[in-house]
């Protein structure tokens, strides 16, 4: 676990460093790496060539860098609209097509940014390597896409191809010469003009297409075509799937669209909220347990060495705003005072007859943490409640009134509900079939010091059950909104998607997925209440658009709370 | 304050002349030199747009206001158009601090035949307004906005001013003039960048006749102004150094832009990294020092890959260096 956390924390750091280079590169500030994949704003962007999507475990950072560059230098010369009009539909022809405009783009990158030239030409090499090793080499038609990959690049950048496979490429390329020839040499006059360089570039693409058809003797090279993941597995895979989702062994939070919720136009339905409750966490645990959780809590803090007052300074920092406050009098420089003028008439050596503005930061704030308590969080939950015990004492610190909440079901496997439904007849699209518990373990007018107690009831893991998180999202953003601060956050922790087998069984898989991110693009849209999502080893970036991924494996030290600082601060990803 | 002997202007110059835009536009000038002209700076660039409006400001006495980012010059520009005309200038920098007394003057104790008077002292406002001076608010967006009303009349083109402490009105010298710059447009600190800029009333905005905006210039034009401020960097390699350097400024204003950074380099920044390179004779030490140190820690890593893209080298903080210093 320790290493797939870590893995997704230099995932994520990776691609915030990357998309903050694309942002700056094409100067378009709505770029930015959801669930791996270039989105702009909401929309995802297709993969622009089969090079472009480095693999976190056998590619250096410099693969990044080169893609990264080769993106934006592709959204600034490229002509999203006139390349699509002229992109062929069938799957090679459409491979052969990208690739050839990607590699006009790489192309046309300024001479006077060597930095960026090397990044082009190290990705392109490094994926060029991995296709040598890989099986796909060896069929013919592999071979052939290979080498109208490197022939095609080298033509057009004017860079040698690469020199390892110099001579593999030989035969092939004297085979293609002949058909390829003009066209291939049409591209290079051509690349700074997308609409003539594509005229070649389709040519090209026609006579690969007839080439493959003529060799099309390969089982393996046709399941590559057809199953695209097959190849994949076998680590290395043409991505002739432009357009599709990536799905990588990493640990992303990779949500599916749900095809009852589609139907039933964004209805989402609850079966029945007979059995809902909502209640305080601490009416839940024994007192005398509470009393020991809270203890075995507090040593686990002090051991950490959880520095709360350096936190609650960085988050007034970040949540205060400086407010005028009255007035400091007594003062030696300042405006002057009138009531102290006779002062001076008495007693002329009296020089503190000025007053200064005072200027205090006040914090107008409220921040909801929301804690995923369902079965899968068990492990987390001791890591998680320092944390956000530490984060509630800052707040309070910092004068940030703060809530901590929670939600988990009734039962398991739909519990009540579910029989309901059943004894109802089982309706089909039942929509939500569970038990939804809400729980409170400190709300906004309670203190750190009243609520300690309540706190530690979140360390009571036999409540864990299943998570219904889109219901809960909208409760604590209502449980925000109603609020009179004028800023609210909501920081959700969660370490998956939703849960629960119950509704996954009578409605589809991801009913509850879609459910969540329309609350999230609802609550984004109305602007009331922030919402950042923290991922327990696990990136979320494809729900939450402000999200960190934090490694709990480990104790969580102030380098944690610093993150989650960082987070509201809104650096790196958006 | 030295009193100005100049009266009206006595001569006109060729725009195309003396700024070198390409316009017929003939701009009435003094020939002779006081003391308040500023110093002309032969190797300045004007931006031709910016040097338009301020020019009208002189021709056709239009107030103008001059906005922009920090390090782009804007003050320096009027100065500059001020010192080709031989026209007196003077400089305020508003501040949180200048109070109305500061700009209309006040009744203060002097000496007059051995004798102690209570005589008005009249303030720089009053004092430009009778002289063929251009006065220049400084950090026009410093001011608070209730002080600023003071030059509300005078905003207006025959605007006179009533000086209530004298029961005198003032008719401005048909050659005096009015700028000012500012960082925002009167709409306070949005982005962060400008503290204390204060949100300004927007009755006075509207009074001014010409915002002109003056924002990073072309990579050319930067590149141009870097290597005639620096002359060391003159030969091939220095202008490729050059060209790098406005390279990486220019990646980091768009990355303020779309808010990964919080800070960003002006033009000025460029000149003294330039500069720096001349001391240390290392543009990597000297980027350090003239500009990675002024940003955030957390901001580094961001502005090493910018500066991998432009330089081809690694800064201590990228995290290629930080990802294999660290063990597995």
């Amino acid at each position: 676990m320790s290493t797939a956390q870590a893995t997704a924390r230099r995932q994520q750091r990776v691609e915030e460093l990357c998309a903050a280079s694309i942002r700056a590169l094409c100067g378009e500030a709505d770029l930015h790496f959801r669930a791996r994949r270039l989105h702009r704003g909401q929309r995802a962007l297709p993969l622009f060539g089969p090079h472009l999507q480095p693999s976190f475990e056998d590619d250096d950072f410099g693969s990044f860098r080169g893609a990264a560059d080769a993106i934006a230098l592709r959204l600034t010369h490229s002509e999203g609209v006139l390349h699509r009009s002229l992109c062929p539909p069938d799957p090679v022809r459409r491979w052969v097509f990208e690739s050839l405009e990607q590699f006009r783009v790489e192309a046309l990158a300024p001479s006077d940014w060597p930095g960026l030239a090397r990044n082009l030409r190290h990705r392109f090499e490094q994926w060029s390597c991995t296709f040598h090793r890989s099986a796909l080499i060896d069929s013919a038609s592999g071979l052939l896409l290979y080498t109208v990959a490197q022939v095609a690049r080298a033509r057009v950048t004017g860079q040698p191809v690469l020199e390892a496979t110099e001579g593999l490429i030989e035969v092939t390329r004297g085979g293609i010469a002949a058909t390829l020839g003009t066209a291939l040499a049409g591209l290079r006059h051509e690349r700074e003009d997308q609409a003539a360089y594509a005229r070649h570039a389709l040519a090209i693409a026609g006579h690969v297409a007839a080439m493959l058809r003529a060799v099309e003797d390969d089982a393996a090279f046709d399941g590559a075509i057809d199953d695209d993941t097959a190849a994949h597995d076998r680590g290395f895979s043409l991505l002739f799937d432009f357009d599709a989702v990536v799905d990588d062994d990493l640990p992303t939070a990779t949500p599916g669209t749900s095809r009852v919720l589609e139907a039933a136009v964004g209805a989402y339905r609850v079966f029945t909220t007979a059995h809902d409750v909502e209640v305080k966490a601490a009416t839940r645990v024994r007192a005398a347990l509470l009393a020991e959780y809270r203890e075995a809590l507090d040593r686990r803090i002090v051991e950490q060495g959880l520095n709360v007052a350096r936190l609650a300074r960085q988050l007034r920092v970040l949540l205060a705003v400086p407010t005028r406050d009255g007035w400091d009098d007594d003062q030696e420089t300042g405006c002057i005072d009138g009531r102290r003028l006779s002062q001076l008439v008495v007693s002329p050596a009296e020089r503190r007859l000025f007053r200064t503005e005072r200027q205090r930061p006040v914090a107008n704030c409220v921040v909801g943490f929301l804690i995923d308590c369902s079965g899968s969080m068990k492990q987390h939950i001791a890591a998680v409640t320092v944390l956000v015990d530490v984060f509630v004492r800052a707040l309070e610190e910092a004068g940030v009134a703060s809530e901590l909440l929670g939600f988990t079901t009734g039962a398991w496997n739909g519990g009540q509900a579910a029989r309901d439904w059943r004894r109802a007849g089982r309706p089909p699209h039942p929509g939500r079939l569970n038990e939804v518990c809400h729980l409170v373990f400190k709300d906004a007018d309670t203190s750190w010091r009243r609520a300690r107690r309540d706190i530690a009831a979140l360390m009571k893991a036999d409540l864990f059950r299943e998570g219904i998180d889109g219901e809960a999202v909208e409760w604590a953003c209502a449980r925000l909104a109603a609020r009179d601060e004028a800023r609210r956050l909501l920081i959700v922790v969660s370490d998956g998607c939703p849960m629960d087998t119950a509704t996954g069984l009578a409605n589809d898989a991801h009913y509850l997925d879609q459910h969540l991110r329309e609350v999230l693009r609802r609550q984004e849209q109305t602007g009331e209440v922030e919402i950042y999502g923290v991922g327990v080893g696990l990136d979320l970036s494809a729900f939450y658009s402000r999200s960190r991924a934090l490694d709990l494996a480990e104790p969580p030290g102030n380098k944690a709370c610093f993150e989650i600082v960082e987070m509201i601060a809104g650096r790196g990803r958006r | 304050m030295a009193d100005i002997s100049l009266t009206q202007p006595d001569c006109v110059l060729s725009v195309r002349e003396v700024f070198g835009i390409d316009t017929s536009l003939q701009v009435p000038a003094f020939t002779e030199r006081d003391d308040h002209v500023p110093d002309v700076d032969p190797v300045y660039r004007f931006n031709p747009a910016v040097t338009m409006a301020i020019l009208a400001g002189f021709m056709r006495d239009r107030r103008v206001m001059v906005q922009g980012l920090h390090g782009t010059g804007k003050s320096t520009h009027i100065e500059q158009v001020a010192a080709r005309l031989n026209w007196p200038c003077v400089r305020i920098n508003l501040d949180g601090h200048i109070s109305r007394l500061d700009l209309v003057g006040k009744d203060a104790v002097v000496l007059r035949d051995g004798q102690q008077v209570t005589t008005f002292q009249e303030g720089i406002v009053p004092w430009a307004l009778q002289r063929p001076v251009a006065l220049i608010f400084d950090e026009y967006d410093a001011g608070r906005p209730d002080v600023m009303f003071v030059i509300q009349r005078i905003l207006e083109r025959d605007g006179k001013m009533t000086l209530m402490d004298q029961n005198r009105v003032l008719r401005p010298h048909p050659c005096f003039r009015l700028f000012a710059t500012a960082n925002t447009v009167g709409l306070g600190n949005l982005n962060g960048m400008y503290h204390g800029a204060q949100r300004l009333n927007h009755a006075q905005i509207d009074r001014w006749n010409i915002v002109a905006s003056l924002n990073y210039l072309p990579a050319d034009e930067e590149v141009a102004i870097v290597l005639a401020r620096v002359p060391g960097k003159a030969g091939e390699a220095g202008r490729a150094l050059v060209r790098s350097m406005v390279a990486v400024a220019e990646l980091t204003r768009k990355g303020f832009a779309a808010g990964d950074l919080s800070t960003l380099m002006s033009p000025r920044t460029v000149i003294t990294w330039a500069e720096n390179c001349e001391i240390f004779r290392d543009p990597v030490v000297a980027f350090r020092l003239s500009f990675l140190n002024k940003c955030d820690e957390a901001e580094r890593p961001i502005v090493a890959e910018y500066f991998q893209r432009c330089f081809d080298l690694e800064l201590d903080e990228s995290f290629e260096r930080v990802a294999v210093d660290r063990p597995a």
